[in-house]
């Protein structure tokens, strides 16, 4: 072969095929085929059902809101703020098994006022959001497993308090593929370390293309996430072009050097069912790693977002700017066809920003740089159509209780009853579902398990939970385990 | 569907294929993996002895993600029945059986004398006539129990509306359950199990059948007895192997297996030697160097789901690298299998003479300790049976290839494994303790044996301390006393100002308060302008919260100060929150304060700063006034600092008479504890291994109905299953947690599965694929063997004549089998493209630590070092830690959340499972890393800067020596001239100044390229 085709064949033309395919595969589109004959595993694959949402967008609130203070007010906390009243305490209930422990009542320190044609209660602390509700369908009667936050964020997140299991988002990612190859399938932004880590955004047993990818962590300013290992800003951009083309002419030859070898293999149009050793699709994966390079930096980047909408979204102003940045993020994430976003309003450490035990007036900082953003989130997802099909669930690993922590001034963990929230995505708009106790402790009415939360955003994205299952070792193991059902009041058309 | 398979089945008992190859024609060709989705029966029966040895169907294909077998449509309740497993029965088993079951009865606490155990009992009804009658809802008293018309039930809260549906729903559909009336004893929660699992070829015994005779080329072709039974099997089918491999492509394959890295410029083996024992040579060096026991051992550190931190919190596990050490060392020292296997299991109960071996079982058993446990789980007795749990997990794939955690909730499914040989296991484990429990539970780390010199250094050196602890505390007893005997009468000051206290000091008057508190200054010295008291009433409604500002995580030790005085609680509870949860000290106020008469130590804790990090003072329980004067909070360092004289403590309570017996006596209170300090800090200290120990009452275990630990069954003697669906009770010594007859069992040389696992495992690390694809599952959902009679060989070879895993490997290396080439074959590609005939060498992707090792040793950088701790001293949590260094890749720390980048992406073991057989992935996140990791980066920079040094730098293009130094350094082999020409081009165009830097461009493309990572 001629030293210069050698190079042309490789190199020349590729941008443009590599252009049109990032640009057709967005949103779905049709897209033109892939240059490779390899079908990825990540390719789109046609949902069990009826898909009302294609993407989940979940916002994670770390630590636990307090469901009393935000969405679910109880009159009788005020009326009998300071009383003693018995209560089954999950954790008591945990360390000893008893029953009925004296707790004293407390009050919620923030006044509800109604919103939205639904007349919908929210507290002070969440004016922005409040405006909202008409878009939101509440679930009032959440209740999940685990006490401590380890255990329940490991529920929340893979549905198992202890065991290893692949996360919510590696699983919808194993059942319906990406909508856009050129991005992750999977994108958690900030992620916490703690408290299950990794685990959390894993797969497990699942092939590991199905785990989440990390934009930024936990703690660092949102302004600098970025995807590991997208760039290496030391070389100049044509070097770096110039060095990939090089890397791709030595890796054709090679592989036609191994193909010759082969050379009594069946003819080429079956050359992957032949021998498909992973060599053409190491080519291919270098191609893919070379589009998203290009791509990744610019969905990730806010620059050409207006002014409006970064004030829209807090952006450029204490204490929103960073939780902005990633709510932002996240819509572009979900505009480009991610399947699975998170975001996550958190930390480190062991006891997360939501988990005011001694200090409950604390939850007015955490709403404060919450508010905004996400009410933000709604509106713009809203006017672009996004939220047609874009599945919002905002919600934590469990609530708080409605008496007081040790008789002080905070309030503990609760995981018998508290409150989440979806929007969009085929969910039932102004709904109000399930209700608490009295005292909004335990979930009384229509209790909605985490495996029940489950199995009906699986059912939103057109997956059937019972279906969506992976033998591994044996066994055929599902995100549900062996629980879970679908509500379908929440589900709009459907009852 | 059972008269297909046995159409589809070939026969490949080596006497039948000789029978045809002589007479009959051979048998027909089809491809070997029929395509059938349907699941087969495995045919695996031994037709008298001597005769034909084995009739298998050979490579049926069980994927590994095949949908499980539909429920059988046949019977008619299916669904029904389905409907009651699913809704019905874990809502009685959950909600009714505590009082309505043959256990509640026999514990005397049945209610109403219902029983809902089992159909006819249900049906029969209680005191109040029958609990349901099927097809009439109404007519059902459940229903209107559970909707609490009727009785209320049950009767601690009303079930969901859903699950009343549900039983509305079934009793409407006639009420299908499948429970038999319960008598005798067997009134356990379960199913029977799949019977005739049994059968199953991995629960027989081992046959074993001499090597199949060859003929001509094949004949011709056999190095060992292993390629007999290869080359029958391929010629039976007509799918001939291609030829041998190169010699180059060969050493370099046996290198990466046998070493995990490339052949090195300083070998000792001469490959040009042209002996006809060359291959052999080289195969003893290398099987004898130290490498080959990183790599094997590496192997098993997949199984053993083996790290250095736990996903919660990041704690690091500061002691797991000994057992990393322990298992190199072993695959290094060519010990028989079941030796390995004991310690790992019982080494702490062995017997053993020399103090390397105690030292060696003692840290077998950490492979007992490494699971990825929950700490946190605050229900301590679920904490301990999913240790255990997880324990059996982790010995069933990686010892027998069996799930036997399936059996905890229900008997196994699919194999002959019953509930109650899950809980027959699970007594022994549950024996053994794992973990100490506090609201953040802690794995153990016991003491290492030492040799009577060191053991006598470490008691010289513990007894010094102890000593000095005495006389510390003796010191401090004295001054209490000292200032307790005197009247406070004298006292110079009433009031001490916060300003003087070091460390954060919360005064009473920030604390929130939760009731009625009263300011005093009524009793001096107190801190600040007073202190407060809860005027002895409202006890238990009253509470005050600290909340001090910390500057940063760490540990600080708090105090507490109070007033003391003859009307005071005699027992305050102080509740200290902090990182590791809660913890509750009783303060008894009538005494004086210990610390400069003042303050009271609560103890050393941990604190986030956005964590929490408060002390409640409660009042409940209390009798007597509670005072609360102020919290101080002091980190480490300010402990550390020599305290300053304590003036405020002497002016206060010493009166001047004792002023100067008090003053010496701090003064050497404070050398003594000096004296302490650094004798903590120096040395020698203690080994320790992570590890488990014997509890001191051993005991049977119940079964625990659905897994539930509040749920128990009936108590099950200790023993293992039988593979029948049985349990076979174990002999257990009295006393004992009964792990050493584990290990006894699954040691045993007629165990069916031990042998055949490890023949497999052997196999897969030298061949590519294993015998049996799927390495942790022989069950009955697994694959089959490919070729069986070859399996069974190995494994009596191993079990029965004890050969180490060792020798088996260089059996293996050793055959034709092994050093076949990579190319493809038409016949190989059309009846057989997953090769499980083994006529082709799989291509073999290098794994992350090869591929790191390729490049560590391309740049010269590698540290050839053996064992040893490689965790940053001090470090405790994983969280951001960036690896980086030049040990081989097998040392880097095994952070569970802060995997090394490359090791993430090149489908690294997840070390929280037990894995045999490493995922390969090829993905864009792999292509990144090659292409802008910084370590990448940096590598190949200085191979080329080490290609440079030692060839003439040239600026030219064209120059041939570099480029070939270039790639013998980094492939082992010259460019072709398509490649040259390519680099050429490269070097041409690059705008790069430094000819290091062009250079490093072209490594970097070599190190991402094809070749690099893809063995011939």
């Amino acid at each position: 072969m001629h030293r210069r085709n050698f190079l042309q064949q490789t190199s020349c033309g590729f941008g443009a095929l590599a252009l049109a395919a990032m640009i057709g595969q967005r949103r779905g589109v049709a897209a033109a085929p892939l240059p490779s004959p390899l079908a990825s595993p990540l390719a789109a694959r046609a949902p069990h059902g009826v898909a009302q949402a294609k993407r989940i967008l979940f916002l994670f609130m770390q630590g636990g809101v307090s469901q009393v203070d935000s969405f679910d007010p109880k009159p009788v906390l005020a009326e009998r703020d300071g009383q003693m009243h018995a209560f089954d305490d999950a954790r008591a209930l945990a360390n000893t098994g008893q029953r009925g422990g004296t707790q004293r009542i407390m009050k919620s320190p923030w006044e509800f006022s109604q919103y939205g044609a639904s007349g919908t209660p929210v507290s002070q602390l969440f004016p922005q959001i409040a405006r909202h509700v008409d878009d939101l369908c509440f679930v009032h009667s959440m209740h999940t497993d685990g006490v401590a936050h380890g255990p329940a964020t490991l529920f929340l997140h893979c549905g198992s308090t202890n065991s290893v299991r692949p996360s919510m988002g590696a699983w919808v990612t194993y059942g319906l593929g990406t909508e856009n190859e050129n991005l992750p399938a999977f994108v958690t932004l900030a992620p916490s370390s703690g408290n299950g880590g990794a685990r959390n955004y894993g797969s497990a047993f699942l092939p590991a293309l199905y785990q989440g990818t990390a934009v930024g962590k936990a703690g660092s300013p949102a302004a600098q996430a970025t995807i590991r290992n997208l760039g290496d800003s030391r070389r100049s951009e044509p070097d770096r072009r110039r060095q990939f083309d090089l890397l791709q002419a030595l890796n054709r030859e090679q592989l036609s050097r191994h193909r010759l070898r082969d050379r009594s293999a069946p003819s080429a149009h079956s050359g992957a069912a032949g021998l498909d050793d992973g060599l053409e699709a190491t080519i291919h994966a270098y191609e893919l790693a070379w589009r998203m390079q290009t791509m990744a930096p610019d969905v990730l980047s806010l620059t050409r977002e207006t002014a409006a909408t970064l004030e829209q979204y807090g952006i450029g102003k204490d204490p929103t700017d960073n939780f902005g940045r990633q709510c932002l993020m996240a819509r572009r994430l979900c505009e480009a066809g991610v399947r699975f976003v998170q975001v996550t309003y958190g930390d480190n450490s062991a006891n997360p920003a939501w988990d005011q035990h001694s200090n409950l007036p604390k939850h007015a900082d955490h709403a404060r740089a919450v508010d905004q953003p996400i009410a933000g989130l709604l509106q713009d997802l809203k006017q672009r159509g996004l939220l047609e099909d874009t599945l919002v669930w905002w919600g934590c690993e469990f609530g708080r209780t409605p008496y007081a922590e040790k008789n002080g001034t905070g309030r503990d963990h609760n995981p018998g009853g508290f409150t989440v929230w979806l929007a969009g995505g085929g969910t039932r708009p102004g709904m109000h579902y399930g209700r608490t106790d009295e005292f909004g402790h335990l979930a009384v009415e229509d209790r909605v398990h985490m495996h029940d939360l489950h199995a009906t955003l699986l059912h939103l994205l057109g997956l059937d939970h019972e279906q969506l299952t992976y033998r591994y070792a044996g066994r055929d193991f599902r995100l549900t385990d062996v629980h879970g059902q679908v509500v379908h009041s929440l589900i709009r058309g459907e009852k | 569907m059972e008269s297909v398979a046995v159409r589809e089945a070939f026969f490949v008992g080596y006497e039948m294929a000789n029978a045809m190859a002589g007479s009959a024609s051979p048998a027909p060709r089809r491809p070997v993996s029929p395509p059938s989705a349907n699941r087969q029966q495995l045919c695996h029966a031994r037709l008298g002895r001597g005769s034909i040895a084995f009739v298998a169907v050979l490579l049926l294909p069980l994927f590994a993600h095949a949908q499980p077998a539909a429920p059988s449509s046949l019977d008619p309740m299916a669904e029904e029945i389905a409907f009651f497993e699913k809704r019905i029965r874990p809502v009685l088993v959950e909600n009714c059986y505590a009082c309505h079951s043959q256990q509640a009865q026999r514990a005397g606490k049945l209610k109403g004398g219902l029983r809902v155990d089992d159909r006819q009992a249900m049906r029969r009804g209680g005191e109040s006539g029958p609990a349901i009658v099927p097809g009439e809802i109404e007519g059902s008293l459940l229903i209107s129990a559970l909707r609490y018309e009727s009785f209320r039930m049950p009767p601690d809260r009303k079930l969901p509306e859903e699950t009343i549906r549900d039983f509305e729903r079934w009793i409407r559909d006639g009420a299908a359950d499948p429970r038999q009336p319960t008598n005798g004893d067997d009134a356990r929660e379960t199913s029977p199990p799949a019977r005739t699992a049994g059968s199953h070829w991995a629960y027989l015994p081992p046959f074993h059948s001499p090597s199949p005779d060859l003929l001509g080329e094949t004949l011709r072709r056999a190095r060992t007895d292993i390629d007999a039974y290869v080359l029958a099997a391929q010629r039976l089918r007509e799918i001939p192997a291609v030829g041998d491999a190169d010699w180059e492509s060969i050493r370099r394959r046996l290198s990466f297996d046998l070493r995990g890295i490339p052949p090195l410029s300083d070998d000792s083996d001469d490959p040009q030697s042209g002996l006809p024992d060359q291959f052999e040579r080289t195969t003893d060096a290398w099987l004898a160097s130290p490498r080959f026991g990183e790599r094997w051992g590496r192997h098993w550190l997949d199984l053993a789901r083996f790290a250095e931190s736990l996903t919660l919190r990041g704690f690091v596990l500061p002691e797991a690298w000994r057992y990393r050490d322990y298992v190199f060392d072993y695959w290094n020292e060519d010990r028989p299998y079941p030796e390995f296997l004991r310690e790992q299991i019982a080494g702490d109960l062995l017997p053993c003479s020399a103090l390397p071996q105690q030292q060696r079982q003692r840290i077998a058993t950490t492979f007992l300790a490494l699971g990825n446990t929950n700490l946190e789980e605050q229900d301590k007795r679920q904490l301990e049976m999913d240790v255990v749990d997880e324990q059996l997990d982790v010995i069933g794939k990686t010892i027998l290839a069996q799930t036997i955690g399936c059996a905890r909730c229900h008997d196994h499914k699919f194999d002959p494994i019953g509930t109650r040989s899950y809980y027959a296991l699970a007594g022994i484990l549950r024996n053994c303790q794992t973990l100490e429990h506090e609201n953040v539970s802690k794995w153990l780390e016991l003491p290492l044996p030492v040799d009577a010199e060191f053991e006598s250094r470490l008691q010289e050196r513990e007894s010094e301390l102890a000593r000095l602890d005495a006389e510390v505390k003796a010191m401090q007893v004295s001054l209490k006393a000292l200032a307790d005997g005197k009247p406070a009468a004298a006292a110079a000051r009433t009031r001490i100002d916060l300003s003087e206290l070091p460390g954060i000091v919360v005064d009473d008057a920030q604390a929130r308060r939760v009731g009625e508190w009263k300011q005093s200054t009524h009793t001096t010295p107190f801190l600040g302008d007073g202190y407060l008291h809860d005027l002895d009433a409202g006890k238990g409604t009253k509470t005050l919260t600290f909340l001090p500002e910390l500057p940063r995580a760490g540990t600080y030790e708090v105090r507490f100060a109070y007033t003391p005085g003859e009307n005071r609680a005699e027992s305050v509870s102080l509740i200290v929150f902090s990182a590791d949860g809660e913890k509750t000290i009783q303060v008894n106020q009538r005494l004086m304060p210990p610390i400069d008469g003042q303050f009271i130590s609560l103890g050393r804790f941990r604190f986030e700063p956005a964590g929490q990090s408060f002390v409640i003072v409660d009042t409940t329980g209390s009798r007597g006034h509670v005072i609360a004067d102020a919290v101080q909070f002091l980190a480490e360092e300010e402990l550390a600092r020599d305290r300053p004289p304590s003036k405020t403590a002497t002016s206060i309570n010493g009166p001047p008479s004792g002023d100067a017996m008090h003053k010496e006596l701090e003064a050497r209170l404070r050398e003594t504890e000096q004296r302490r300090k650094s004798l903590k800090q120096q040395g020698p200290h203690r080994p320790r291994t992570m590890s488990v120990r014997e509890r001191e009452q051993a005991g049977d275990c119940a079964v625990h109905i659905r897994g539930s630990v509040h749920t128990l069954g009936d108590t099950v003697p200790r023993g293992f299953p039988d593979f029948q669906g049985g349990t076979v009770t174990a002999s257990i010594t009295a006393n004992e947690s009964g792990r050493r007859e584990l290990a006894d069992w699954l040691v045993d040389r007629d165990n069916p599965l031990t042998y055949r696992v490890l023949a497999n495992r052997l196999w897969k690390g030298v061949m590519g694929e294993g015998l049996v694809r799927t390495t942790e599952n022989f069950g009955t959902t697994g694959d089959v063997p490919s070729h069986p009679e070859l399996l069974d060989r190995l494994a009596l070879w191993i079990g029965q004549e004890a050969a180490t895993p060792k020798l088996v490997v260089r059996r293996l290396v050793l055959s034709s089998t092994y050093r076949i080439a990579t190319d493809n074959s038409p016949a190989g590609a059309q009846f057989d493209p997953e090769n499980r005939l083994r006529w082709r060498m799989p291509r073999k992707r290098l794994d992350a630590e090869s591929l790191l090792n390729r490049m560590l040793i391309a740049a010269d950088a590698i540290d050839w070092r053996y064992g040893g701790s490689t965790l940053p001293s001090g470090l405790t949590e994983d969280y951001g830690y960036e690896p980086r260094g030049s040990r081989r890749a097998e040392y880097w720390p095994v952070f569970r959340n802060a995997l090394p980048d490359l090791f993430e992406a090149f489908d690294f073991a997840d070390p929280s499972v037990p894995v045999g057989r490493r995922d390969e992935s090829t993905v864009a996140t792999q292509a990144l890393a090659m292409l802008n990791h910084s370590l990448v980066v940096d590598l190949a920079h200085q191979t080329a800067l080490r290609t440079m040094q030692s060839s003439s730098p040239s600026r030219g293009p064209s120059d041939r020596g570099e480029l070939d130094a270039l790639y013998e350094r980094i492939l082992g082999r010259a460019p072709t001239d398509a490649e040259r020409r390519g680099v050429d081009d490269f070097l041409a165009a690059s705008s790069e100044e430094s000819p290091i830097e062009r250079w490093a461009a072209v490594v970097q493309s070599l190190f991402a390229s094809i070749d690099f990572r893809y063995l011939e």
